[in-house]
């Protein structure tokens, strides 16, 4: 009999699995693809593989900004789409390694809960029952394919197809201005095609705090990108999208459309009813210690329906196995952060403005253009960046962290340190920044606040 | 003009008492008499009754509150009089009521019952009894703290403060436990057990719903502590042996028809026990004792003292010069402060550990076999009583039988007490219960 099985092999999954094979448990991890899920396969990797590609290409092209003067500027689409192939491989081997060198049994098969037996689960996976003590269930999104009039899935992509494509279309809509979105975007438009956005809200970017998406859109716009906010799609006619404005309807006709309105957890085919899993619109709910209603049942990731991220995923992984060890700890959502790989990256975490005004939460901003710290302005030539942070009215203790700029990503993880151990602006100021980076620019900010 | 009801100063070596609960509202009319509040100090409960009449104009408490003896708790007068002049007046009455205070009996100045504190430096820590529950419940090394009370005491609110300055609460929970007064739980929701600012108003719950938190007396806490103090600073062990009970139970059953045709107490089993230990005591007066660490103190009288089981816990009050009682008038005195412990009203001074030099736990009434009765430090020993039993036995002639048989647990603390000497001591007890002589 196995301490756990898990289902799923993506962030959520193949953490548990690296964590509870460390701790010393007897683990099996089912996967019907490919380990790495759609993080690893079709999602995070492979995009920001693309999206470097296209970084690169944009400096190459902006050298003489730098002094340097590159004549015809190329890309070779083909060997772009090789290359982030060859990351993939390579992450996805490196994950295979871990699972082996944690003594993980790997079964590489559409899993089903079988039956529950008094003091464990069965699970069915190719043709075999697996006794596990313990269950996680990690199975993950997919894209959401909303019902339009007129749609055919062939004729349109999701994240997954587009990965594939071998050329870059003349020009493509993409339905849906979220993060996955206006990643697309990013590197399609870079690539030199047209992008139009079609969004029902009156924003990009979703909760993302409205200063940041609007900056983004503006940079967007300046770039070549068509905006239709506050657009609902109602049909598409082949490659044509048709889409409502305040009573109106407009087209656009493009080479490819880009479906990006959001992902649902998978539960299919899982056989939940067979345990009584509670499931609650789609996803599998879960308690602060990643349990489900049933004992011994546990699940993380994207089937939860909930924080749709690979480090959420990996997280609850965690904590979930740590759960099933008596090792006291616990999800904290408040501390996560979200990025946007666009160039520029946008990083936050904490409170939005919205949100602080919606939970009545009494706090003062302060808000630095990214220029205020040396090293950016070394390093982006013309380019704008800015930093939002907000701290409580009464104890001063940081709340929210926005970043628009480059570099943003790799340092939203201090803002969340902030944040997770609930540090006061005095407590930061007194922590040492490394001289000239542009990380500095979190530490002025909080300087800001003593003006 | 408005009178203030002060907090009552019960017993020399209290300095403060806790609020246990509020009787009457703000609002109320009071009758002379009438109960106000309940209070406790560490050792035992108390009601507080008002000698005035009028309406209670101001409590100056909450519940659970630490009030100092003799500062103004709450003033009663008539409706609408002002309340204002009050803040003073405890002081002054303090001051009356030291110079009033009658100087300690030489004796009695000897107390060792609180365990001491020495700082690195070697100065004495003072700490309160209250403030050192709390500093232990939360795990604080008070050690380092500066006292705000009287001569640099530590008092609770310093262990709060302290709590609010811990590593392992997040800089916001440590501000808003400043600011609000909430004290910080040992461990709380955040990275690494960290008590996060939202940990001090929810109770967390580890896992599930089939348990909740309840908060412990202020009795139970001192149970706690002593308990464990107890067997952390002693070399405490038991001894086992039991004794022919025949004598006992035909002194019981003579006793109970002496009582029945009109004798002044009841005897009972326990009180004879009890006489026959005295006398084993004066026999063996190394028993008769506390241990200082460095010294012993022996004393010439017997103090007993005897483990009551009350509704609020454990109390072991103390019958003062046993050794001088005839049975009767033992059994008197063992009845009256247990009966004055389950009712509340004990005087603190007989529930210090200190006040006895030796203990006596009955379970026997439980059916309990063979136990290991806990230590009062300072007293270097306490005799365990068991139930009766029936056991066979050679009762010459070649001829065995059953006999009842009293068993008998003396735990001694080894620190001050050899094997030798202890058993000696049990074998007297047993000697001493197997030839009682009494007539009733």
């Amino acid at each position: 009999m196995y301490d756990v099985g898990i289902i799923g092999g993506g962030p959520a999954g193949y953490v548990a699995a690296e964590r509870a094979g460390q701790k010393g448990l007897s683990v099996v991890l089912f996967d019907k693809k490919k380990l790495g899920g759609v993080c690893l396969n079709e999602g995070c990797i492979p995009t920001k593989t693309l999206l470097y590609s296209a970084k690169m290409y944009d400096h190459a092209k902006e050298g003489a900004k730098y002094g340097i003067n590159c004549s015809e500027v190329t890309f070779d689409f083909a060997k772009i789409m090789q290359r982030k192939n060859k990351v993939v491989a390579k992450l996805v081997a490196g994950i295979g390694a871990a699972m082996k060198k944690g003594n993980i049994e790997v079964v590489y098969d559409q899993a089903e809960i079988a039956e529950r037996a008094s003091d464990h689960i069965k699970i069915k996976a190719q043709d075999t029952i697996y006794e596990c003590k313990n269950i996680l269930l990690a199975t993950g999104s997919e894209a959401m394919i909303p019902p339009i009039k007129g749609l055919v899935r062939e004729e349109i992509l999701t994240n997954r197809e587009i990965l594939d494509i071998k050329s870059v279309p003349e020009s493509l809509t993409i339905i849906g201005g979220g993060v996955i979105g206006m990643e697309f975007a990013s590197f399609f438009n870079s690539m030199g095609c047209k992008v139009s956005v079609i969004e029902m809200m009156d924003h990009i970017l979703g909760p993302t705090d409205r200063e940041f998406s609007i900056l983004l859109q503006q940079d967007f716009a300046k770039r070549g990108i068509d905006f239709y906010l506050g657009c609902k799609v109602v049909e598409i006619k082949g490659k044509e999208v048709f889409f409502e404005k305040e009573g109106k309807t407009e087209s656009i006709l493009s080479s490819e459309i880009l479906m990006s309105v959001g992902r649902k957890p998978v539960t299919q085919g899982l056989n939940l009813d067979r345990l009584g899993v509670e499931v609650v619109r789609g996803g599998v709910k879960i308690d602060e210690f990643c349990r489900t209603n049933i004992p011994n049942v546990y699940a993380a990731g994207d089937i939860t329906g909930f924080s749709l991220l690979a480090h959420t995923a990996s997280r609850e992984g965690e904590v979930a196995i740590n759960h099933i060890c008596g090792i006291p700890d616990r999800m904290r959502y408040n501390a996560i952060p979200s990025v946007v790989y666009t160039n520029p990256e946008i990083a936050c975490v904490g409170l939005t403005e919205d949100e602080a005004k919606a939970k009545n939460i009494a706090y003062t901003v302060r808000t630095l253009p990214m220029a205020y710290a040396g090293r950016f302005v070394v390093e982006n030539e013309g380019k704008n960046g800015l930093v939002k942070i907000l701290v409580g009215e009464k104890y001063n203790e940081v709340l929210g962290v926005h970043m628009m700029g480059n570099a943003s990503s790799e340092m939203i993880f201090g803002a969340a340190i902030m944040i997770e151990m609930q540090m006061r602006v005095a407590d930061v100021q007194q922590i040492v920044f490394p001289h000239p980076t542009i990380s500095e620019i979190l530490k002025e900010t909080l300087f800001a606040f003593n003006e | 003009m408005a009178n203030p009801v002060i907090m009552p100063r019960q017993g020399q070596s209290v300095e403060s008492c806790i609020i246990s609960s509020w009787l009457k509202k703000e609002g109320d009319e009071i009758k002379k008499g009438d109960i106000l509040f309940s209070y406790e100090t560490d050792k035992a409960a108390f009601e507080c009754e008002s000698e005035f009449e009028g309406v209670l104009l101001k409590r100056l408490y909450q519940e659970g509150d630490e009030v100092v003896v003799l500062k103004t708790v709450a003033i009663i007068g008539k409706p609408g009089e002002s309340t204002d002049q009050f803040d003073d007046v405890a002081e002054i009455a303090k001051s009356e009521e030291t110079a009033a205070a009658p100087v300690k009996e030489a004796e009695k100045v000897i107390t060792i019952a609180e365990p001491v504190y020495i700082r690195p430096d070697g100065e004495k820590i003072k700490i309160s009894p209250r403030a050192r529950n709390k500093a232990e419940s939360i795990g604080i090394s008070f050690t380092d703290i500066e006292g705000s009370g009287p001569g640099g005491r530590i008092v609770e609110e310093d262990i709060l403060r302290a709590a609010a300055s811990r590593s392992w609460a997040t800089p916001l929970a440590k501000s808003v436990a400043a600011g609000t007064g909430k004290s910080i739980p040992i461990q709380g929701t955040g990275a690494g057990n960290r008590v996060t600012a939202n940990d001090l108003f929810t109770a967390t719950q580890p896992s599930g719903d089939d348990s909740e938190v309840r908060k412990i007396s202020n009795m139970r806490k001192i149970i706690a502590a002593k308990m464990h103090e107890s067997l952390q600073n002693s070399a405490q062990l038991t001894h086992h042996t039991s004794a022919d009970a025949r004598r006992l139970m035909e002194l019981r059953r003579k006793a109970k028809e002496a009582f029945e045709k009109g004798a002044s107490e009841n005897i009972t089993i326990n009180d004879l026990v009890c006489y026959a230990v005295i006398r084993a005591l004066k026999k063996h007066p190394m028993a008769n004792c506390h241990f200082l660490g460095d010294s012993i103190r022996v004393f010439s009288r017997v103090h007993l003292g005897l483990a009551v089981d009350t509704e609020r816990g454990l109390m072991v009050p103390t019958v003062k010069n046993a050794d001088g009682m005839n049975i009767s008038e033992l059994s008197k005195q063992l009845k009256s402060v247990a009966n004055s412990c389950k009712k509340g009203n004990v005087n603190p001074e007989l529930l210090a550990s200190d006040s006895a030099t030796f203990s006596v736990s009955n379970l026997g009434s439980y059916g309990v076999e063979l136990f290991t009765p806990v230590i009062n430090l300072p007293q270097v020993a306490i005799l365990g009583v068991n139930t009766i039993i029936n056991r066979p036995a050679d009762l010459g002639n070649g001829v065995f039988g059953f006999v009842p048989y009293i068993g008998l647990s003396l735990t001694y603390d080894h620190r001050a007490l050899d094997g030798a000497p202890a058993s000696a001591f049990l074998r007297e007890i047993r000697l001493e219960i197997e030839n009682l002589d009494l007539t009733f």
